[in-house]
């Protein structure tokens, strides 16, 4: 018995002695580590820039609608645009609080209905919060009331139009909501969420891990179906619906695209810090020759390239040029299948409390 | 003793009589376990997640033709699981009991096979045998009101019976390890051990290669073995040991519930009638001194029991030769289908892990770590018209990934679709799509046990006319090592 003790021992602490000095070759992965990470760095920062254009916006708002000229119309736009893109940074962190204010919807649902925004503003009373408005609010409503038509059109519908109170009524509403319903979820976690977000570091269904891995796939999806599958008749058999594309109005559907997949790379490599991709490095066997971190960050590069290639608007193009959409939903679905079947399974993430035999 | 004839003793000698007590601890054992276990299921909110929330279920083979119940029904039947778990306890109404828990259990576990898992399989077994044990002809209530005559022993099968349950889940279990992903690549361990759990101290350790296979091996070997250690009586003290320490890490590590408790309670037959009886007299209502519930000591009772045994070989009637006759075919029939059940996957042609043919059933635990992206198609040929399905509006999340690493659910759901779809017009826009007999395609990408990804289904196959059968599934990609 003596000797076999011993020879467990000599057992172990060779094993101890090879894995120490394995340790060496790969840096150390921790993910509490990530999560502070992903929340100091990465998600907060970008929520913060948010929330300070979204300000921005709401005083170009109120300065257009005080003066609606050429000169605001274009400030209030381009902010718009810097918003929106700011937006697409962070829709990908779509749980805890963003989740609890119903963020996603109320901020992008698209297509937006032209014709409930012009009812809205005809009638003069609605609650922006209603169901039955999720598709007359948000960047979507907004990119209607700047872009709808040429300038002048637009801006006799802020000033001559007999409409034109409820309009500006309307449009200062609609980005007014936004910015208080964005306020608290900020605050949140720069108070308390922050410390949840990063004291969930297990792998189950309720984790911190389990919510930015699912949100990161479901955003990615989403670019591929909602963003160009859609529109481009990938889901219809080929069946095109030119006004199913985001930001139909001003065409600046693969800019914000762009937007989006920049935001989705840097949530899968935590900025500067540790990500995801660290995560799939330390899992990975040492043995492999081309790391599934590398893959999926060259498929962003591909669908970066090729989405940044895409003119615009889209909604024409998915018509003139439907082999450089199709190009580009290829490209996009095996970003989609890296990440949804290699780097889910790697990481071992659940998705459901039930027991599981793993059968 | 000679290993051979102590073979023959376990095997053979299926009609000594053996003290009774055993068995009554493992009716108590059962019983309270799936009091537990059913509680919990209820407690967790599963009964609503599980069979309630979805709005397709997917059948078994072969079954599709059972009802299914409505939420209140559910509810009841699992109320019901609880009372019959209380009888199976009490042995009050024992038989009536059993048979009631096996049927329900049975019932709700074959209402989706979403929710298959091997421990439920075995536990709707455990309960079909107890049916047929006398479980109750000892320290139960029906033995106690006169209900069943009192006996102090039952015939030795009815315990090995349920040995050679245990015996068969381990070394299948063994068997489908000898494979080379667990063996040679320590796979899907290494990935689940890294990611399972973040340990202030064995964190680092159970990240290291090394581990990943030592597990691999150790817990092939374990399956192996552990019930043969566990049938010597010499060494079955220190494998229970094992037991209790191989399933308890596997508690802590994997989210399995209560799949180690069932493990660690069904070994427990292996144990000393010393040790069964020590806990039944643990158990015994002070005071209440009638047969049935009563004890002897441990020593009195050995001599008593070796005087039943001879009594019991003097009588034994050409009746009870009859019956055990009937008995012995009866567990010929069990053991042969218990055997072979495993091994139906050597009928079909390419890998098990891929094609799945003969995968449920056959105790293979922990093997594989298979994640499936899926995309279905419904296509009209004489319309022309084509609509990719959001399968979130149609199943659970569970439910989705099951069935998309899963080819018989992969065409259930197919099915499914194809009668969803027929004679809709759904408009999107300014447009409309019509299906009259729509045909249903899929492309699926699997990954299987850390390799790269691959296409499992290509879109070409009208999966709506494909049925859903035993024979070989042509339609599945070919397996790429």
């Amino acid at each position: 018995m003596k000797k076999h003790k011993s020879y467990l021992l000599l057992l172990l602490s060779s094993a101890m002695l090879i894995s120490s000095c394995k340790e060496e070759d790969k840096p150390e992965f921790d993910r509490k580590a990530m999560l502070t990470n992903m929340a100091s760095a990465v998600i907060i920062p970008a929520y913060q820039t948010l929330n300070a254009s979204l300000a921005v916006l709401n005083t170009k708002a109120l300065e257009f609608i005080a003066n609606p000229t050429t000169t605001t119309l274009a400030e209030l736009r381009s902010q718009y645009i810097i918003t929106n893109k700011n937006y697409q940074r962070c829709a990908m962190y779509s749980f805890g609080p963003a989740l609890d204010y119903g963020i996603k919807g109320a901020f992008n649902t698209f297509p937006t209905d032209s014709a409930k925004i012009e009812a809205n503003i005809t009638s003069g009373t609605y609650t922006l919060g209603s169901v039955a408005n999720t598709t007359a609010i948000g960047f979507p409503a907004i990119d209607y009331l700047l872009y709808f038509g040429s300038d002048s059109e637009i801006i006799a519908k802020f000033t001559t139009d007999s409409e034109a109170a409820n309009r500006k009524i309307y449009l200062s509403d609609l980005i007014f909501k936004m910015k208080t319903e964005f306020q608290p979820v900020l605050d949140q976690w720069n108070g308390s969420y922050q410390s949840t977000f990063i004291a969930a570091d297990g792998n189950d269904v309720a984790s911190s891990c389990s919510y930015l891995l699912n949100e990161f796939v479901k955003d990615i999806e989403l670019v591929k179906n909602a963003k160009i599958g859609i529109p481009s008749g990938q889901q219809t058999g080929g069946a095109t619906l030119p006004n199913y594309v985001e930001a139909y109005y001003s065409g600046l559907s693969t800019n914000f695209a762009y937007e989006s997949l920049v935001g989705l790379e840097t949530c899968f490599t935590g900025g500067s810090g540790s990500g995801l991709d660290d995560y799939i490095r330390d899992v990975e066997s040492d043995d492999v020759t081309t790391s599934l971190a590398d893959n999926i960050l060259t498929q962003f590069g591909i669908c970066k390239t090729k989405m940044d290639a895409l003119a615009d608007p889209l909604s024409a193009t998915v018509n003139s040029n439907f082999t450089a959409v199709n190009e580009v939903y290829l490209e996009l679905k095996k970003l989609v299948i890296y990440c949804k079947t290699d780097m889910t399974s790697m990481l071992g993430i659940l998705i459901t409390y039930q027991d599981n035999d793993g059968d | 003793m000679t290993a051979i004839s102590r073979f023959q003793k376990i095997f053979f000698d299926w009609y000594r009589e053996v003290p009774a007590t055993s068995l009554a601890f493992y009716r108590i054992l059962f019983g309270a376990l799936m009091l537990f276990s059913t509680s919990r299921f209820l407690l967790n909110g599963w009964v609503y997640d599980f069979y309630i929330a979805p709005k397709f279920h997917f059948s078994y083979l072969g079954f599709g033709w059972i009802p299914y119940p409505n939420a209140t029904v559910l509810y009841f039947i699992f109320s019901m699981m609880l009372v019959a778990c209380v009888g199976i306890i009490l042995g009050f109404f024992y038989r009536i009991a059993a048979l009631t828990f096996f049927v329900l259990f049975t019932y709700v576990e074959l209402l989706d096979k979403t929710t298959y898992l091997n421990h439920y399989y075995f536990v709707s077994l455990i309960a079909l045998l107890m049916v047929f044990l006398p479980a109750n002809r000892f320290f139960s209530l029906d033995a106690y009101y006169g209900f069943v005559p009192t006996q102090k022993t039952v015939p030795n099968w009815t315990i090995a019976v349920l040995k050679f349950q245990m015996g068969v889940v381990y070394v299948f279990a063994g068997i489908a390890k000898l494979e080379p992903d667990w063996l040679l690549h320590a796979q899907p361990l290494k990935y689940w051990l890294h990611t399972s759990h973040h340990w202030p101290l064995f964190g680092d350790l159970l990240k290291q290669d090394w581990v990943a296979y030592f597990f691999s091996w150790f817990g092939c070997l374990y399956d192996l073995l552990i019930v043969f250690f566990l049938l010597n009586v010499k060494t079955r003290n220190v494998a229970y040991v094992f037991v209790i320490i191989f399933h308890l890490t596997t508690w802590l590590l994997f989210p399995i519930g209560v799949f180690p408790w069932v493990m660690m309670a069904g070994t427990t037959i292996f144990l000393s009638v010393n040790f069964h009886e020590q806990v039944l007299n643990f158990l015994r209502v002070p005071g209440l001194r009638v047969p049935g519930l009563r004890l002897r000591s441990a020593t009195g009772f050995k001599e008593n029991v070796e005087k039943i045994e001879i009594s019991a070989t003097n009588n034994r009637t050409n009746h009870s030769h009859g019956r055990s006759k009937i008995i012995n075919y009866l567990l010929a029939i069990y053991i042969a289908i218990q055997i072979l059940v495993p091994f139906r996957y050597l009928l079909y042609p390419g890998n098990l892990f891929w094609t799945e043919q003969g995968f449920r059933f056959s105790w293979r635990v922990m093997l594989m770590e298979k994640t499936g992206y899926a995309e279905f198609y419904i296509v009209d040929p004489k319309t022309k018209a084509e609509w990719n399905v959001e399968t979130e509006n149609h199943l659970t999340r569970t439910q989705e990934k099951m069935m998309s690493t899963q080819p018989d659910m992969i065409l259930q759901y197919a099915h499914h679709l194809h009668d969803i779809y027929q004679d809709t017009t759904i408009y999107l826009g300014d447009k409309s799509f019509t299906f009259n007999e729509p045909e249903v395609h899929a492309e699926i990408y699997v990954t299987l046990n850390g390799r790269p990804s691959q296409l499992y289904v290509a879109k070409n196959h009208n999966l709506a006319v494909l049925e859903n059968n035993l024979s070989h599934r042509f339609w599945l990609e070919d397996f790429k090592e």
